[in-house]
């Protein structure tokens, strides 16, 4: 299969305050597909995907060296619009956090505040396909104004994911998305990011070695702020290179 | 000491701070119950007043009525020497002296009484009725008990044939208590029998009303661009620690400061709720900042990030998202300074509130009282008519506070967002 390059990385270095969290980073991400990124905890795995929305800009003592490119250009050029780059660039928490208003209203606040739908019957229908892409839809469409906190665990994620795939974005970044839910509200977001990743280019970054397996087409192991090794999934879990990978997903430590 | 005598000792000094603790309670208990009682006691005999019952013969020759008489000529009735005349009648008097006794049992008031009661109701031409005049303060402290009888006549404010009067009415039941109207809707007065807390309430309200219109905005904005814009350094550092000072400052510094700023270099008008507004909220925008910062800081960042991550702007997520989740607690913290502005009487005192006003104000450039000043101006006064209205004063001003208090606590419980 013919494969491009949504985004690269180039030596990426991110600093907070002195401490530095991540050591040249080099990766490329292929478009529609699932790129899982693996690592200890505090190893800056959630820091290099907060990076490709620049969701640490927000962070006063972040400080970000290098390059990412997305479509060829670099994002962290001066003249980058962070609002149209996050609109392409959707983003999954760890945590389920709707907002705490109607379900309805979480997934078109997105649609709205870019002027994506022209009309209210637009906008019904962005709401009722990114519900659908998140396969959520069967079971809100019959409660769209009750508070989006009221789901359950796994539907408040899957909410999250709609609110995410309604501004039609071309990438995801999804940080740990099932680590606070159960086995089955996670293996339904598994299979849902298997069929996201035919619109968008997905981003994961996991715990669980499964997880990766299952959903992933590439892996990229990072260890104290550093890439240690990176390739296609099947290659990183049968025949990895290093031994710390080799260590990591045998379970020896982690 | 062995095992046992230091379980027990233990034990015996739990049970002793527990007691501590309960002993303290009941203090604070006691001194509100004593600060109520007194209140209710004093207070709540205000919203009565005692009225003469006389008969109004609104005889058309003496009225000085012609045969068809137009609204002029109702208008230019002497209802003074009429009032006067009927009032005569209802005890026999002897000479002048007694004749001024008998009318100083009447409110001073009693021409407009009986000109309003005939003007709203003129079929009562040629025909007799029944009215009730207002009794003068004096009768009406006497009817209520509030006068000894047994002491010296030139001690007593009541002199012996007005007790006679005054028994005499009571014989004939021409006495009565009926709920004082005049105490909500009359501005201050020299004579307690009709000096009521209307203007002082709508100075109240004026001040309030602008000290929010002030204070709120720019509380609420001053709150978020802290909480959310400023950059995280010294010179914040500086400004919020002098936040928390000015929020400590007595608030007789802020009167000065509306004295020396409002009045002396704009030259706004003196004694009204317009300055008295402003005084306000200067004195309240620190202490409304202060609980806006801790509602918005309430806020999950969790939210923050999560509008940031659709691509809302920084300014977007906080006007759609951080500031309305914050609302319950800014809006309870904005009453809660107001409620503290309404008891605020120094800063008024300087700025010249204090005046003796009879007008009812219209709007906040006319000059007024407020609640609580009117509570200190008639605690000055040494007419006993004025204690009961002084306490009765209280009494609304404690109501309006825990009003206003219940509100904000009601806001916060029923707005606030449960996060998950
Ligand atoms: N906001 C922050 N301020 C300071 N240090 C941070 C911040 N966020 C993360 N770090 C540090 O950066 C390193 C990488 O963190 P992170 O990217 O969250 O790791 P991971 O997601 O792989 O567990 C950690 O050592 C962590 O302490
Ligand atoms: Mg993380």
């Amino acid at each position: 299969m013919d494969t491009k390059i949504k985004i690269k990385s180039t030596n990426l270095n991110v600093f907070y305050g002195e401490k530095q969290a991540l050591f040249d980073i080099n990766l490329d991400i292929n478009q529609n597909e699932v790129t899982a990124l693996i690592g200890p905890s505090g190893c800056g795995k959630s820091t290099f995907i907060r990076c490709i929305n620049r969701m640490n800009d927000v962070i006063d003592i972040c400080k970000i060296q290098g390059e990412i490119e997305m479509d060829g250009k670099n994002i962290y050029a001066p003249n980058t619009d962070v609002v149209s780059l996050r609109e392409k660039v959707g983003m999954v928490f760890q945590k389920p956090n709707p907002f705490p208003k109607s379900i309805y209203d979480n997934v078109c606040y997105g649609p709205k505040i870019h002027g994506i739908a022209e009309t209210k019957d637009d906008l019904d229908q962005i709401v009722e396909n990114s519900l659908k892409k998140a396969a959520l839809w069967n079971e809100v469409k019959d409660r769209l104004q009750e508070p989006g906190t009221s789901l359950s665990g796994g539907q408040q994620q899957r909410l999250c994911i709609a609110r995410a795939i309604s501004v039609n974005p071309e990438v995801i970044l999804m940080d740990e998305p099932c680590s606070a839910l159960d086995p089955i509200a996670t293996a339904k977001i598994e299979e849902l990011i298997d069929e996201l990743k035919t619109t968008f280019t997905i981003i994961i970054v996991t715990h669980s070695m499964s997880q990766a397996v299952r959903v992933s087409q590439k892996t990229g192991f990072f260890h104290l702020g550093k890439l240690i090794e990176v390739g296609t999934t099947e290659k990183i879990f049968k025949n990895p290179t290093n031994n710390m990978t080799q260590d990591y997903i045998t379970g020896r430590f982690g | 000491m062995t095992k046992e005598q230091r379980l027990q000792k233990r034990y015996s000094a739990e049970k002793r701070f527990k007691w501590y603790g309960i002993i303290s309670i009941c203090m604070a208990l006691l001194f509100v119950a004593l600060l109520v009682t007194k209140v209710l006691s004093e207070g709540t005999s205000a919203f009565v007043k005692s009225t003469i019952e006389i008969k109004l013969n609104f005889d058309q020759t003496a009225l000085n009525l012609p045969e068809k008489p137009t609204t002029e000529d109702l208008n230019a009735i002497d209802f003074y020497s009429f009032a006067i005349d009927q009032i005569l009648k209802t005890y026999p008097t002897s000479n002048r002296d007694e004749e001024k006794e008998l009318i100083k049992l009447f409110t001073t008031d009693f021409e407009f009484e009986v000109k309003d009661f005939f003007l709203a109701n003129t079929n009562l031409l040629n025909q007799t009725v029944s009215f009730k005049i207002t009794a003068s303060s004096d009768l009406d402290q006497l009817h209520k008990g509030n006068y000894a009888k047994n002491i010296s006549e030139d001690r007593r404010k009541i002199s012996n044939y007005q007790l006679k009067i005054y028994d005499h009415f009571i014989q004939n039941n021409k006495i009565t208590k009926v709920f004082n109207v005049y105490f909500f809707t009359n501005g201050d007065s020299r004579n307690p029998e009709i000096a009521g807390i209307g203007g002082a309430m709508l100075g109240s309200f004026f001040s309030i009303l602008v000290c929010l219109i002030i204070s709120f905005p720019i509380a609420l904005l001053a709150a978020v661009y802290l909480e959310e814009f400023a950059p995280k350094n010294k010179f914040t550092d500086f400004i919020e620690i002098n936040i928390n000072n000015l929020a400590a400052v007595p608030s007789i510094v802020f009167g000065l400061l509306g004295l020396g700023i409002l009045l002396n270099v704009f030259e706004l008008p003196r004694s009204t709720s317009l300055v008295g507004g402003i005084t306000l909220a200067l004195m309240t925008l620190p202490r409304i900042i202060i609980p806006c910062r801790a509602s918005l800081k309430a806020v999950p960042p969790s939210i923050r990030e999560a509008a940031l991550a659709v691509g809302a702007s920084k300014v977007q997520s906080v006007i759609h998202h951080v500031v309305p989740l914050a609302m319950p607690g800014t809006l309870s913290g904005t009453i809660i300074g107001l409620a503290q502005a309404l008891g605020e009487t120094a800063p008024l005192l300087l700025i010249g509130m204090v005046a003796f006003v009879v007008q009812v104000p219209a709007n906040p450039l006319d000059p007024s009282a407020s609640l609580p000043i009117q509570v200190y101006l008639w605690s000055e006064s040494a007419e006993r008519g004025f204690v009961e209205k002084t306490s009765a004063t209280i009494m609304i001003l404690l109501g309006f506070l825990i009003i206003m208090n219940s509100i904000a606590v009601y806001a916060r419980q029923k707005f606030e967002k449960k996060w998950i």
